[in-house]
């Protein structure tokens, strides 16, 4: 009886922005979908409780107190864990792990997962990107390529709502785009500039997934435009910009062939031998700590790339005694990330009679232009940068008393812009990269903690100083001044754009997961989260996670239909 | 500038209990549990301090909280143990100056004595510049925090839902 109530055709391990899509694909074509989420459930501005908060209501004016730092030395690294948004960050203390060598794993256990803090720069791969392995001789071979992804890129795009540009190039392919902010000033004139002075170097508009358009689509979701609140993290009442909670969940839901369970901790999924599939997750509740079982026919893991790779270490059978489909022993392996230790900034006395008014959510973006067509550097692959261009508002604030509120008032624009720009560097999955399980030490629901040995390499350091090479000859002949760049030698995890350990690929030998992000060896067991990534390029991940999920969901609808799972 | 220098003048004639609209809200027992050796008189020498060195104006720029609560919140809360410390050593060693050269309270000097000190200490390197200069990073971020400020001098708007990028100074 309990089998029964218990049971579903679909379960979602994950209720972030990968898990969404796979639950609102399923849902949407009629399959029993389970939705289980391990934090609190966060519904759509009902649970936003400072996102219309005025700086000044702050008791600490956005810092962190001391305790909290001294609490939580690693969520603090975060530059998005401030006293607006701290309540959707995992405290330290509350979910350890270990490190074998520094890393900063940055979470958010709720529904909507990290959707709701995270920064919305959304651009596709391109041919380049899946094609990096296979040409450069690292990792593995991805199974599939630009083509297989580009419908569902332009799916998720329309759903999403992407403000960009149509830019043309063949290493950032365009998409389905909303109109974009203005440009302002000195951006369009560092852009000329670079096409100028370069041939294979664009400065474009930074792609993001904010509403600048009305459409019917976004209508039937319940969201309105982008106001440039620019403070997303909180939660937006308007569903300006896109997280799961305002879209993918209550889209779901709306079905009425969703279940969402919060507060559901995965322990691991179940697989039956004689069966020879896994036939459901083990879950405790959060709160009370007790187990129960759910049942279903396919099972998505998306729980974010090191918690799922988690789930499936720990999901141990007496066929799987390493893990869930981890015949090669690869589970775990291959973890990757994104370089952002590099930043650059500088100053710019032209356009003195400029500034600029109101806001907007996002910046210019300077694709990849290292080794594209071939191998040019002492490195393997490349990297993009943000590109920030601002007026400087200048505050005197010498003396005291009156001198000083006078000075105060007296602030005013300079003239003078303020330029930026952060690289955003490829990194090699290697095989020493990865995490274990640690089986002497877990977490208080009795699962083993995980040990993270993740670290940079040559490969990175070298990038890191062309970028600083490149950038600043680019920032020179644009005629910036003052240029100082920084290695502020973060740890990995601190870009939260960990990726891998249950890679896909062509060759079960080599891989956990085939082109359609199906275990090899447990085919109703999907990954399309950040653990499936095979390589990391540079773009942010989130857009190509979204169109990995959907495109694998309506696979296993359609494997459903067939009855092959 | 009168209007301000007169709100300081009765804020130090008055000890420090200045007169404000919230000042209510002030009396409000307030547990700084970094500060346990920062007796109440103290306290109030701060919220002078603070509105000594850049004078509080409730009724233009208002804010949530009255400055001393604020500077308190803040340097008990969000300053790491050398600042704690820097601020309680330094707290000493101002009365201590204070009463070596004027024999008196802070608060019972007249204002150009007043002046004359505070002037010396800004003028300083000493542990007492410093002290001081944590008073006034916490009481500038009070004030450039407050609403009128925010708005009408940094250009604040909570709201936008506009980016012009090519807006002519001149």
């Amino acid at each position: 009886m309990k089998k029964n109530v218990n049971t579903y055709d679909a379960i979602v391990i994950g209720a972030g922005m990968a898990g969404g899509w796979a639950a609102k694909e399923f849902s949407e074509q009629g399959l029993n979908t389970l939705l289980l989420e391990r934090g609190p459930n966060v519904v759509h501005i009902e649970d936003y409780p400072t996102t219309n908060m005025q700086p000044w209501e702050f008791k600490h004016r956005g810092r962190l107190t001391q305790q909290e730092i001294k609490e939580n030395p690693i969520i603090s690294r975060c530059y998005a864990f401030r006293e607006d948004a701290k309540h959707f960050f995992v405290k330290d203390k509350e979910h350890p792990y270990q490190q074998i060598k520094p890393f900063d794993w940055i979470r958010g256990y709720q529904v909507g997962g990290k959707s709701i803090m995270w920064a919305r720069q959304v651009q596709r791969w391109s041919p380049y990107d899946f094609e990096g392995p296979a040409r450069d001789g690292y990792a593995v071979d991805w199974p599939i390529g630009y083509e297989d992804l580009a419908s569902w890129y332009t799916y998720v795009e329309r759903f999403v709502g992407v403000s960009g540009n149509k830019d043309g190039l063949d290493t950032l392919p365009d998409g389905e785009f909303l109109k974009p902010w203005e440009s302002n000033i000195v951006e369009e004139y560092f852009s000329q500039q670079i096409r100028k002075h370069y041939n294979d170097r664009h400065v474009i508009y930074g792609r993001c997934a904010h509403l600048t358009e009305n459409k019917p689509i976004f209508v039937k979701q319940g969201r309105g435009l982008c106001m440039s609140r620019r403070i997303c993290q909180r939660g937006c009442p308007l569903g300006g910009y896109f997280n799961a909670n305002s879209t993918l969940i209550p889209w779901a839901l709306s079905t009425g062939k969703m279940t969402l369970k919060p507060n559901s901790v995965v322990h691991s999924i179940i697989y039956d031998d004689e069966k020879q599939k896994a036939t459901g997750v083990r879950v405790i509740n959060a709160n009370t700590k007790e187990y129960v079982e759910y049942f279903a026919n396919v099972i998505f893991v998306n729980a974010a790339t090191l918690n799922t790779n988690l789930i499936l270490l720990n999901s141990k059978s007496k066929r799987f005694p390493n893990g869930l489909g981890n015949d090669n022993g690869l589970l775990g392996k291959y973890i990757a990330f994104h370089n952002y230790r590099a930043t650059i900034k500088a100053e710019f006395e032209g356009y003195p009679q400029y500034t600029t008014e109101g806001a907007k959510p996002t910046s210019h973006y300077i694709p990849r232009f290292r080794n594209i067509y071939n191998q040019e550097t002492d490195f393997l692959r490349g990297y993009a940068a943000g590109f920030v261009a601002r007026p400087v508002r200048e505050t005197i604030r010498e003396g005291y008393g009156d001198v000083l509120f006078d000075n105060l008032l007296k602030t005013k624009e300079t003239g003078l812009w303020r330029v930026s720009s952060h690289m955003m560097g490829e990194t090699i999955p290697k095989k020493t990269n990865h995490v274990f399980l640690d089986h002497n030490l877990k977490d208080q629901w009795g699962i083993p903690q995980l040990n993270i040995d993740v670290d940079y390499d040559d490969n990175d350091e070298k990038m890191i100083l062309d970028f600083f090479e490149q950038f600043s000859e680019m920032y020179s002949k644009a005629g910036f001044v003052n240029i100082k760049t920084n290695d502020d030698r973060r740890r990995p995890g601190n870009d939260i754009h960990e990726m891998g350990g249950v890679r896909m690929g062509k060759d079960p030998k080599t891989s956990l997961l085939n082109k359609w992000n199906q275990m090899h060896n447990c085919k109703n067991v999907f990954v399309t989260d950040g653990a499936c990534m095979t390589s990391t390029s540079t773009q942010n991940p989130s857009l190509t996670f979204m169109a990995i999920s959907a495109r694998a969901a309506n696979y296993a609808v359609d494997q459903l239909k067939k009855r092959n799972l | 500038m009168k209007r301000r220098s007169a709100i300081k003048h009765i804020g130090v004639a008055t000890g420090g209990l200045i007169i404000l609209p919230y000042a209510c809200a002030e009396r409000e027992v307030a547990l700084f549990s970094n500060l346990q050796n920062v007796k109440n008189n103290e306290k109030l020498l701060i919220g002078s301090l603070s509105n000594y060195i850049l004078p509080e104006d409730p009724v233009n720029f208002s804010t949530p909280e009255p400055r001393q609560q604020f500077v308190l919140t803040m340097i008990n809360d969000c300053s790491n143990e050398s600042e704690i410390d820097l601020f309680t050593r330094g707290l000493n060693a101002f009365q201590e100056d204070i009463r070596s050269k004027k024999n008196k309270h802070f608060l019972a000097l007249n204002a150009p004595e007043q002046e004359e000190m505070i002037k010396l200490y800004f003028e300083s390197k000493s542990l007492i510049n410093d002290f001081l200069g944590l008073i006034k990073k916490y009481s500038l971020l009070h004030f450039e925090t407050s609403e009128n400020y925010l708005t009408t001098y940094l250009k604040y708007e909570f709201m936008p839902g506009r980016y012009l990028g090519q807006i002519s100074i001149t």
